[in-house]
């Protein structure tokens, strides 16, 4: 029931209305991200654009009629649980998986079907490893002539230098460590300079620091123009780095947009609470559909047609009010109540009662 | 294509720059010459302790024989070489004559046992009676009863065999009247001498038939099998590692990132070829050498290296495939060696049925067989070398039949390697493989 109501809202948030949200400032102050984006998207075509596809894999449906756009020179952020069709989608998008025929079309950067558009897409998957007997820099020649790079040494330097590789470039992949490891990886995927990213899971295992180093690369090279598609666990990576989120849950999209978008979608019904000399139960106020308790303070989730004068007006009965405030739920807030244990109730419970009603 | 040879490119150095290949080209034929020479070295590396025998003569007059024998084969035949280098190579054999009587001959028998297994004797002989008797009845045992706790070590046995039969035939010519001198030049053996045909050159000089080297006429085709057959499992056979460490160390999908797999595969495939040629240019470099310096340089078979490379880069493919498909189904290398059996049995096919080919190559048989496509790089190119060759259209047909066997495994294998190489966890059945080929 749940998840439908966002799919509707979703969809009629969908591309058509970003052009309007991405002007505003972010929370992080990242107003200047958004209004390059806002420069971008006036001229902007779809590196990416899905129609209804659908992939089943045996009696399993991965990805459920999904439709999906990415605007050129986007940060694009994929999220979702752990199976939820995420890399399958990014595998059809690299034209690794196809869709299931006669579903849908699948068109990347103007192409339909494999072809030259793939050396100019640097792709780095979940399911990553290296050759362990070959020197660093084998491996990155091997990548870049692999897409098309005939002059690579400048590059390889240069991303050496710049993860703080050079003394490792000689040195067999086998003797790097893992973090190390992951930079090559992604120099491997970037090296050819492409005109649009996808990493799944990019930052997985990665210490601060370098987590840090390798952010600050995605950025540069969306500000020199190429669109980033990535997945992540992480929300606030995602809050932090995206300009658009998407989410797949269960093989269907859930959550298309702007993340301002998608907040102001979810603000309106969560209020944050601080009450001393409390008197009364919160979850009894009338409107109120669930109380999530940080000790400190409290969430109160209302029900979309209540009214909040009128819930500040039953607070004030329960107790003495220290702070009301009409919160914006956080990415990883808006991830659980899609995908935690809740939505998993709700979903079996309305199965069962459309399973008693049969 | 760009991609192909780049893949192939990588494949190529990863196996050449390998310190495990350079061993194998050389302990290869090091391995293989090795065991020749070993052959030929221990030969002669025999235990060489005097054989002390005892002869127990019922006919009263054939120790004799034996024991002069005996002397001239301890005086001359046991040793090798000349001069300085002049050293034993074969035991001495020592008669010892035992007179018994017929009556108590089980005891003399046990008796002597006993002395062999205390080692005092090595073995005995009886003879049973005088050879010149007429024999009573027809089964009469054999004049010699040669008694050993040895009975692999035969040659004392032969040469009793040979020596007394010498012997007796001496006797029962003397004994006919007949002199022994003349049957031995008249039954003297003559020779045959084992030649090729006769050539006219351009200035119309007919020229003689050579001598037919007996090792190079057999060597040569059997060398080409067998270096066919080395370097396909030396060179193809590693694809199983190679494919499964891409599947394994996630490798598989950075490269599908930027090349699409069947692309994926031929670089593999191609880059193995290239392997394979490096490693048969090598021997076939070095068995050049070798022929020329052992002034057999016309024996090396020219005519037949292009067929040769051509047979080797289609078997190549066509193992090299069934091995990509077999990397891509499994998930670790236990997993893989039973699907490696039926891969192997067919590249070994050929090794077992290549002694009847060679022994009559036009027969219906040998043609069917090399017709065989999986057959035919190896047993084809095996009945091309042994004179005077085959009809042309036999390798032509064979060479198609390869081309179509190879296409058909190719796409049979990249059909199984894009499904398989992205599969993590259990390995595929042999019947999941054939639906995957077929359904792609």
């Amino acid at each position: 029931m749940r998840v439908s109501t966002i799919l509707a809202t979703v969809c009629s948030c969908g591309v058509a209305r970003l052009g309007s949200l991405v002007g505003k400032a972010r929370p992080d102050g990242s107003r200047l991200q958004a209004e390059s984006f806002a420069h971008n998207v006036d001229c902007a075509m779809n590196v990416v654009e899905i129609e209804n596809v659908t992939k089943t894999f045996g009696q399993h449906r991965a990805v459920d009629s999904l439709s999906l756009a990415v605007p050129e020179g986007s940060v694009y952020g994929f999220i979702g649980p752990n199976g939820s069709g995420k890399t399958t989608t990014l595998r059809m998008i690299m034209r690794i998986y196809h869709p299931d025929p006669g579903t849908g079309t699948i068109r990347v950067l103007g192409e339909e079907s494999y072809g030259a558009a793939h050396d100019r897409i640097g792709y780095l998957p979940e399911e990553r490893g290296l050759y362990k007997k070959m020197k660093v820099r084998d491996v990155l020649r091997f990548y870049a002539e692999l897409k098309g790079l005939r002059d690579f040494k400048g590059a390889v330097d240069v991303w050496l230098e710049r993860l703080d590789l050079v003394e490792w470039g000689g040195r067999k992949v086998e003797t790097l460590s893992k973090g190390m490891a992951q930079k090559v990886q992604f120099i491997s995927a970037v090296i050819a300079s492409p005109e649009m990213v996808i990493l799944d899971e990019p930052f997985s295992g990665l210490d601060p620091v370098n987590m840090d180093v390798l952010r600050q690369a995605v950025l540069d090279l969306r500000r020199k123009g190429a669109t980033v598609i990535f997945s992540t666990h992480d929300m606030a990576v995602a809050e932090k780095m995206c300009d658009f989120i998407f989410m797949i849950y269960k093989g269907k999209k859930v959550l298309d947009g702007t993340l301002d978008g998608i907040k102001d979608r979810y603000a309106q019904d969560t209020i944050r609470v601080r009450l001393t000399e409390r008197n009364g139960e919160l979850d009894r106020l009338p409107g109120v559909e669930k109380v999530t308790d940080f000790g400190q303070f409290q969430e109160l989730r209302i029900t979309p047609e209540t009214i909040t004068q009128d819930v500040l007006a039953a607070v004030m009965n329960v107790g003495r009010v220290l702070h009301f405030e009409l919160a914006r739920p956080s990415l990883h807030d808006i991830f659980v109540r899609i995908a935690g244990p809740d939505a998993e109730e709700a979903a079996a419970e309305s199965v069962k009662q459309e399973a008693a009603l049969a | 294509m760009r991609k192909t040879i780049v893949v192939a490119v990588r494949e190529y150095q990863a196996a050449v720059r390998t310190k495990a290949f350079l061993i194998t080209l050389f302990a290869m034929p090091v391995l293989m010459g090795g065991s020749i020479a070993a052959q030929v070295a221990l030969k002669d590396k025999v235990d060489t302790r005097d054989r002390r025998f005892a002869v127990v003569d019922y006919s009263g007059r054939l120790f004799a024989s034996i024991e002069t024998g005996a002397a001239a084969r301890n005086a001359e035949y046991i040793f090798k070489g000349d001069g300085e280098d002049r050293r034993q190579a074969r035991p001495r054999f020592l008669p010892t004559l035992i007179e018994a009587s017929s009556e108590d001959r089980d005891q003399v028998e046990f008796e002597l046992s006993e002395q062999v297994r205390a080692k005092e004797l090595f073995a005995f002989v009886v003879i049973e009676r005088d050879p010149l008797e007429d024999a009573e009845g027809g089964d009469e045992p054999a004049l010699l009863a040669y008694h050993s706790n040895t009975p692999t070590y035969e040659d004392l046995r032969r040469w009793l065999y040979g020596t007394v039969n010498g012997a007796v035939g001496h006797m029962r010519l003397v004994s006919a009247g007949i002199d022994p001198d003349i049957v031995e030049e008249a039954t003297e053996r003559i020779g045959i001498d084992n030649l090729g045909l006769l050539t006219r050159d351009e200035s119309g000089q007919i020229s003689k038939a050579e001598k037919t080297n007996k090792a190079v006429g057999f060597g040569v085709p059997i060398g080409l099998m067998m270096l066919m057959f080395m370097v396909v499992m030396v060179g193809a056979s590693p694809l199983v590692q190679s494919v499964l460490e891409e599947k394994m160390q996630r490798i598989a999908e950075v490269l599908l990132g930027s090349i699409p797999p069947f692309q994926l595969m031929m670089g593999k495939l191609i880059g193995t070829v290239g392997v394979s040629l490096t490693i048969s240019t090598v021997y076939l470099v070095g068995a050049f050498i070798a022929l020329n310096y052992a002034g057999q340089g016309s024996a090396f078979p020219t005519h037949l290296i292009w067929w040769f490379m051509l047979y080797q880069a289609l078997a190549v493919l066509m193992f090299g495939s069934m091995f990509v498909a077999v990397g891509a189904a499994v998930s670790d290398m236990k997993e893989s060696q039973s699907l490696m059996m039926p891969v192997m049995i067919i590249v070994m096919a050929p090794m077992f049925v290549w002694t009847s080919v060679l022994q009559a190559p036009s027969a219906p048989f040998s043609v069917a067989i090399s017709l065989f496509p999986p057959a035919t790089p190896m047993l084809m190119l095996l009945r091309q070398a042994i004179p005077p060759g085959v009809p042309g259209w036999q390798p032509a047909v064979g060479i198609a039949g390869v081309i179509v066997a190879t296409t058909v495994f190719v796409f049979a294998a990249g059909r199984i390697f894009r499904v398989g190489i992205l599969m993590q966890g259990k390995g595929a059945k042999f019947g999941e493989m054939v639906r995957w080929a077929l359904r792609g």
